[in-house]
């Protein structure tokens, strides 16, 4: 079976690195390419991030640095969500291998000038460094086949009342990605607050007997804390990054319909708000697909599966 | 006892059956009703409310309120409500006038008179309330509850952000809600549940009955169906009514404590009510939010009050 072609463009963070993982052991995508962002930490700690968790699971595809602030605003960082190294939990070895000299949007351009397919790309942290590339170089958008990413909720927000972390700390460049016309899945908190994983499913992965299903255990037992704090009241921990690797794998685990969705950029409460037109009052062209529900055994099991063919 | 209210409305088509329910239920004491513009301009509103109450036979005493919002210019909801702001229902001219004191006026009186027991139900925007709490602070310890129809946290009806009565006066929104006066907030999760059917209407006794007064009850409800099932609605969505039925039997609405903020900045979600779901913001909630009703019930009060009118 062909592979699907993709680049993951990501700030691990807890949930991004078990996405890495899962796109490295499906089988079903080809990973032409890893590029970091800032967000969950710091711009230098996501990348050694990446590197690590690629070194770790020994898997060496290209890996460049993005845009090191947001478009116009200051870094938002989320260390009480994934600590101080942006990975708090397990124990983990220096890199194995160095980062490509080009940044990310040079990289993913060089990817897309260079390929004979269309190539989906997967956001999982905030839109910076695709919103600079689709801004930037526009006649790139025809190599893109559609942006999967992780972002956004048509239903209340995370990190405010009214918005997603990962477009509240770069709600610019989402505008610019969300207008770009190329197709849009939004893997929001409408679905990755389903996407739970409870821990007695954790303690399966950590019996697989493999080094990564060790790892994947002891990533999950460190953000599994943060989202039983009283104000969420979660009973497990929502696999948001996951999704949307899940959903470039097999889509049809998943729900979701097409909505025009506009992202406040201006908004006092509502910074980062991704506006989903539920009723079509703007008449305008449907820009995202919304995923909406999925089916969770199905997911955890694909999870499963992919940690399991790793090292 | 029965219950002393002010019912504030902007009538509107679903006001007028809002106010029939009032004025046919016993449990409550309405000392006043109070107008101001939304549905329609001021003029027409508090006409169509002076007429209707006039027609109907009753003597409760009726205050003209604000022309337009605190800060903004006013924005009617003319399509659906129609140009006289009772979709083409005519009704003869009242014999009576309004009462001498404006609506801020007749609010301060009223509470005063009530010894802290005077209930709001506000089913327009929230200009009237906002400016009787900004002229007589001694309101905020003084009204018991606002119940208020207006607002959604799952996405709008006038906007893909904002329900209308919010939307046209976000300012005075955010007044009232940051006012510490207890509120219930009847939106749209709640009211586009409210809803009575075609073979539901027509099973009331008014259907049957020829006089002047079942006529335009008759005509109200037709033209309510008539607009709703354009919008493509599964009934005649009788979103103020509901707020009213609150009052009189709370338990037709289930409702959960939130903090709720008013967008007044931004670009695509002004008038937006954003409710922090997961307490990420440490505010204290300041309203009951509804979010589940019980519909069958609501028709059978609806039915009962309406049948009043045929006895």
């Amino acid at each position: 079976m062909r592979k699907i072609p993709v680049i993951i463009d990501c700030d691990p963070g807890h949930d991004d690195a078990i996405a890495l993982i899962i796109a490295f052991g499906s089988g079903v995508l080809d990973v032409k390419a890893v590029t970091t962002c800032a967000g969950n930490q710091t711009p230098d700690k996501t990348l050694n991030n990446a590197l690590r968790v690629l070194s770790f699971i020994e898997k060496q595809p290209t890996v460049a640095q993005g845009a090191l602030v947001p478009i116009m605003r200051e870094l938002m960082i989320a260390p009480e969500v994934h600590g101080d190294s942006g990975l708090d939990g397990p124990e983990l070895p220096p890199p194995a291998f160095e980062p490509s000299t080009l940044n990310a949007t040079e990289l993913i351009l060089q990817i897309l000038n260079t390929s004979d397919e269309k190539i989906t790309l997967i956001p999982t942290g905030p839109l910076t460094n695709i919103g600079i590339l689709l801004a930037s170089h526009p006649e790139a958008k025809e190599k893109i086949e559609r942006i999967i990413l992780m972002g956004g909720a048509a239903i209340g927000g995370n990190w405010t009342p009214g918005a997603e972390f990962n477009i509240l700390v770069d709600p610019e460049a989402a505008d610019i990605v969300f207008k770009s016309g190329v197709p849009i899945v939004m893997c929001g908190l409408d679905v990755t607050h389903k996407a739970m994983i409870f821990r007695d499913e954790t303690e399966k992965f950590r019996q697989i007997g493999n080094k990564t299903g060790k790892l994947v255990a002891e990533l999950l037992d460190f953000f599994d804390l943060f989202h039983r704090r009283e104000g969420f009241g979660f009973e497990g921990a929502p696999l948001h990054d996951p999704c949307a690797v899940a959903y470039a794998i097999d889509p049809s685990l998943f729900t979701a319909v097409d909505y025009f969705v506009e992202v406040e950029t201006k908004g006092a409460l509502t910074l980062g708000a991704t506006v989903v037109d539920f009723k079509h009052k703007k008449g305008q062209k449907k820009n995202v697909t919304v995923v909406l529900d999925l089916d969770r055994k199905k997911f955890i099991d694909l999870m499963y599966t992919s940690v399991k063919n790793l090292v | 006892m029965r219950i002393p209210v002010i019912i504030d409305c902007d009538t509107g088509v679903d006001d007028a059956v809002a106010l029939v329910c009032a004025l046919a239920s016993d449990k409550l004491d309405i000392r006043a009703i109070t107008v101001v513009s939304g549905n329609q301009t001021l003029d027409k509103t508090s006409a169509n409310t002076l007429n209707l109450v006039d027609f109907l036979g009753y003597t409760v005493k009726i205050s003209k309120g604000a022309d337009k919002p605190l800060n903004r210019e006013l924005e009617t909801a003319e399509g659906v409500h129609g140009s006289c702001g009772i979709g083409g229902v005519s009704l003869p001219k009242a014999r009576r006038h309004f009462y001498e004191k404006n609506a801020v006026d007749t609010i301060a009186e009223e509470a005063l008179a009530a010894k802290g027991e005077l209930e709001i139900i506000a089913v327009g925007p929230l200009t009237n309330i906002a400016l009787a709490i900004l002229a007589h602070p001694f309101l905020k310890e003084s009204i018991k509850r606002i119940t208020l129809m207006g607002g959604s946290i799952d996405g709008g009806n006038h906007t893909p952000a904002a329900e209308f009565n919010i939307f046209v006066d976000p300012e005075a929104a955010q007044v009232v809600f940051n006012s510490g006066i207890p509120i219930v907030m009847v939106g749209l999760e709640v009211t586009e549940k409210a809803y009575l059917t075609k073979e539901e209407i027509q099973s009331l006794r008014l259907w049957t009955a020829s006089d002047g007064t079942n006529k335009v009850l008759k005509a109200l409800l037709e033209n309510m169906l008539e607009i709703c099932t354009m919008f493509g609605y599964k009934g005649a969505v009788m979103h103020d009514p509901l707020a009213l039925c609150f009052v009189l039997d709370e338990s037709l609405i289930k409702t959960k404590a939130m903090n709720i903020q008013i967008e007044t900045q931004g670009e695509i979600t002004r008038g937006k009510t954003v409710a922090d779901r997961y307490g990420v913001t440490h505010k204290k909630p300041n309203a009951e939010v509804g979010i589940e009703m019980d519909r069958i019930r609501f028709v059978e009060l609806v039915k009962e009050l309406f049948d009043k009118y045929s006895e």
